[in-house]
């Protein structure tokens, strides 16, 4: 699959034999550089809101000032890195800013992680093919609008929920403030306060985090065993694969929410046992894409060379096999998160998912559908949310899949 | 043993049935027993299932055997081919290939060790020639070799042995006659798996339900029971039993519809899911219907007008239907068209047939969107295809293009996704079922989770996951039926 993908792209080595070939194109590295800085404004905008409430926390001055100063080095470097990234060549300093990019990458700012690698991927040469094929993907990916966004919300739910631990006051979002109950949306309470008085968008701030770990946690689960064993049965095939794939028809009769009822019925709600209860439901079809395959790739020369050479199975398996299958895992994994997200508030909504004192958007949801008729926007921001992430992710997934195939091109 | 040489006996019988065009009962019956012998599992079966009737042939093939004429000709040929200086020749073919093998690999071998190895070998390459020459022998001679299967099938083209033994043996005829039809083998062999997945089923469900670290008796008898009221309680509901025991009865529950009483409410669960299902079950196939009905035209336009507005516009909303969540959606519905605008009732009612629109559509959203999705990615995967062009170049209408030559091609996988989407749905119902208080099956599971109610738990979910394999039966049968290269495939097995 990637060893006949050589194919020169915007930046090959050789510029004269590769640019009739390509159309011109934005280059990766200036659109992650121009959603890095978007997403820190964002994040400090979304955070500065908390300026109008009564009181702020303890840590929020030191945060909002270190995130300006992050800010403002991203804005700095946004020149000098598109005018690298167009010249090429070799330039020493580059190293010494990806890894300081890497480092902002704390306050939850993927895309400077992504930036940083891209550079020193671009830095070390293309030489190998996994760098190759990095700065291929990321060239396509870049170049359609639709994944960029979903992928920028994302990134900013993640860097908000990051840094919410500094920024925002969490004893709003959860203690009762009986002065302040179902007030309508203001400067203070952006989109209001519900029941007990609490701030409707510190809670759904606060819940971009559940849903976040909840989702990425019950799609790893599934993503491994499943993928392991559906690499070890589409690999070894005839006895093993029969076992391992007729046992996981039963997992697969099951559908996934009742499942995970089940399982909550017998283990109790709670975060934990929630992400296992929904993880385990999607094992299948994880088993099932991976051994597709593993089944196709198997038959590829390079796995006989490496046989003829007498590597071992598991060393086949794990160096060959593998990673080479990953590509419509990590599609599908990208559009389970989505799944998941929503199956999260689905069961918080029942009662069945993340206990009912955190804020949790099938939480916040729960008690907002009781004021339906009076204060309809305690049920419909908290759906909103939802929607726009799970949306991301769907986007998100749609763009990883046509720039992994290598039918669209 | 008894197997032996029975892919030369099928291919013999073959020819013989073909020579003779049989096509007789008995004759169909015998070229299917060669084959079914060949199939491991079958063989077993197969065998077990006619034991009577395996065990009087089996018998009638040891006393026949040695009167056989096939050891004569074996050892006549084996002095023939001995004369002939066979065994010396394949000595001397395969001194020189070890020798290569072991200089090329470097290694050293000691003379007694080589002789030994080439001893052998030639011992197994010169039995297989003699087998070989015997049996071609037997072929060109229009004999055959007295096996097991030779003997059963020898017997059965007899009518009285076939009149016989029908009755000790009619298990073992029915399986061989399923197995002589390739759509009835498969249709038996796609049911014994479902019988297993739901066997699968309900041991994991009841396992989970088992090793579930709550206690019921104490939530359904309150903080204030005693110690012996709890011991009462488990004793009534059997679960101070074993868990060997507790299984087998809950499988034979599940299999005579008797699931006993539930913990709370006193009621006969498989009544109750019986009078809840249909409920749930409707919604579920309106939504279906109403789901194909919209999602394979919208599906067809965005694919015929790829990258048009309309494209654009359908998969976008395609996109948002996948990523809504359904508890939300029923709630905004109930917000705008009930409490806002008063056209429709919030809550389901049985002999309202306007309040079983909203969920309907709820339940159906995914369905619709995944739908639409697939049927465009599979029409354009089909609208490039060769035979397009050439029904196009033919001057066909664009319209019968589209109808005959895409769509009939593209569905496979559009079922495909239907089916699945049909246990999602089925599952997905309990939250359909709960925002619009509809007391369907998947609300009533949710209601006796927080007990847990382990009758009621396991008997929904078992019976909801039964539904969903037996559908999928339906479909691969369906499959089976329409799709010609399924069928091709299914000959050749």
């Amino acid at each position: 699959m990637t060893e006949t993908r050589i194919q020169p792209s915007g930046k090959s080595a050789s510029p004269g034999f590769s640019a009739p070939l390509v159309k011109k194109q934005r280059n990766p590295e200036s659109v992650l550089a121009f959603y890095m800085l978007l997403n820190g404004i964002l994040v400090i905008a979304v955070s500065a809101l908390n300026l109008f409430k009564p009181y702020v926390a303890d840590t929020f001055l030191a945060s909002m000032f270190g995130l300006t100063l992050i800010s403002l080095f991203h804005l700095i470097i946004l020149l000098p890195v598109i005018r690298y990234t167009k010249r090429g060549g070799k330039a020493p300093w580059v190293p010494w800013l990806a890894g300081l990019l890497i480092a902002t990458a704390v306050t939850g700012n993927l895309f400077a992680l992504l930036l940083g690698l891209n550079l020193l991927v671009k830095h070390r040469g293309q030489d190998s093919l996994a760098a190759n094929r990095w700065a291929d993907v990321w060239a396509k990916l870049t170049r359609s609008t639709m994944p960029m966004v979903g992928l920028a919300f994302i990134v900013f739910l993640f860097s908000v929920s990051i840094c919410s631990f500094f920024t925002f006051d969490y004893a709003m979002a959860t203690e009762n403030n009986y002065g302040a109950i179902l007030q309508n949306p203001s400067l203070a309470y952006p989109l209001g306060t519900d029941n007990f008085g609490r701030c409707l968008f510190s809670r759904i701030i606060f819940g971009a985090r559940i849903s976040l770990i909840v989702g990425f946690f019950s799609t790893l689960l599934p993503v491994v065993i499943g993928g392991l064993l559906g690499a070890i049965s589409g690999y070894y095939g005839r006895r093993t694969d029969n076992i391992i794939m007729r046992l996981l028809d039963i997992l697969y009769a099951i559908p996934g929410i009742l499942l995970a009822i089940a399982i909550i019925a017998a283990f109790g709600a709670n975060t934990v046992n929630l992400i296992i209860a929904l993880g385990v439901g999607a094992i299948p079809t994880f088993a099932r894409t991976m051994r597709a395959n593993v089944l196709l790739v198997s038959t590829f020369e390079y796995v006989e060379a490496a046989r003829a050479l007498g590597a071992k199975d598991s060393t086949i398996l794990m160096k060959h096999i593998i990673p080479n299958s990953l590509a419509p895992m990590i599609v599908k994994s990208t559009l389970t998160i989505g799944a998941a997200v929503i199956s999260t508030s689905s069961l918080s909504f029942l009662g069945l998912g993340v206990e009912p004192h955190i804020p949790e958007w099938g939480n916040i949801l729960k008690l907002g559908s009781a004021y339906l008729e009076s204060h309809s926007y305690l049920a419909v921001y908290p759906g909103l949310a939802i929607i726009a992430l799970v949306l991301s992710f769907n986007f998100l997934g749609d763009g990883i899949r046509d720039a992994l195939d290598p039918k669209v091109n | 043993m008894i197997i032996e040489g029975a892919k030369n006996v099928v291919d013999a019988a073959r020819i013989t049935r073909d020579q003779r065009g049989d096509t007789s009962f008995s004759g169909i019956l015998s070229s299917a027993f060669a084959k079914i012998l060949i199939n491991p599992s079958y063989r077993i079966v197969v065998l077990a299932l006619g034991a009577p009737v395996t065990i009087f042939v089996y018998l009638y093939y040891l006393l026949n055997k040695s009167k056989d004429s096939y050891y004569a000709l074996l050892e006549e040929t084996r002095d023939q081919l001995l004369q002939a200086g066979l065994l010396d020749r394949l000595k001397e073919e395969i001194r020189q290939q070890l020798l290569y093998k072991y200089s090329f690999f470097g290694q050293k071998v000691s003379q007694r060790e080589l002789e030994r190895q080439i001893e052998k070998l030639a011992d197994i390459r010169f039995r297989e020639a003699v087998e070989e020459e015997t049996s071609r022998k037997l072929q060109t001679g229009r004999k055959q070799k007295l096996t097991f299967t030779t003997a059963f099938q020898s017997l059965m083209e007899q009518r009285m042995f076939l009149l016989l033994s029908f009755v000790p043996g009619l298990l073992m005829y029915l399986l061989i006659l399923l197995y002589s039809n390739p759509y009835l083998k498969y249709i038996f062999e796609r049911f014994v798996m479902s019988l297993f997945v739901i066997f699968g089923v309900s041991v994991l469900v009841f396992t989970i339900l088992y090793l579930s670290p709550m206690n019921p008796a104490a939530n359904i008898l309150g903080e204030t029971a005693t110690e012996e009221q709890i011991a009462n309680f488990n004793h009534v509901y059997g679960l101070d039993q074993p868990y060997l025991v507790q299984l087998w009865n809950s499988i034979k529950g599940i299999a005579t519809f008797d699931l006993g009483k539930s913990f709370a409410g006193n009621e006969q669960v498989t009544d109750t899911i019986a009078r809840k299902f249909p409920i749930t079950l409707t919604l579920t196939l309106i939504s279906l219907i109403l789901a194909i009905i919209i999602a394979i035209p919208v599906g067809i336009i965005s694919a015929t007008k790829r990258n048009s507005l309309w494209d654009y516009t359908f998969m976008f909303i395609a996109l948002i239907g996948l990523s809504i969540p359904s508890f939300w959606q029923g709630l905004i519905f109930i917000l705008n068209f009930s409490i806002k605008l008063h056209w429709l009732p919030a809550t389901f009612n049985p002999q309202n047939w306007l309040s079983i629109i909203m969920p309907t559509i709820v339940l159906g959203t995914t369905l619709t969107a995944a739908v639409a999705r697939m049927t465009r990615s599979s029409m354009l995967e089909v609208i490039n295809e060769d035979y397009m062009i050439t029904a196009k170049a033919k001057g066909l209408s664009r319209r019968h293009v589209l109808m005959k030559h895409a769509v009939r091609n593209a569905i496979i996988p559009i079922i495909t996704v239907i089916g699945l989407q049909f246990g999602g749905m089925l599952g997905g119902s309990a939250v359909t079922e709960k925002v619009f208080n509809i007391s369907g099956l998947g609300s009533y599971i949710i209601d006796k989770q927080f007990i847990p109610d382990i009758p009621s738990i396991m008997g929904g979910v078992i019976y909801t996951a039964i539904t969903i394999s037996l559908v999928n039966v339906i479909i691969d049968v369906l499959y089976a039926f329409f799709d010609p290269r399924i069928r091709t495939k299914m000959k050749q097995y």
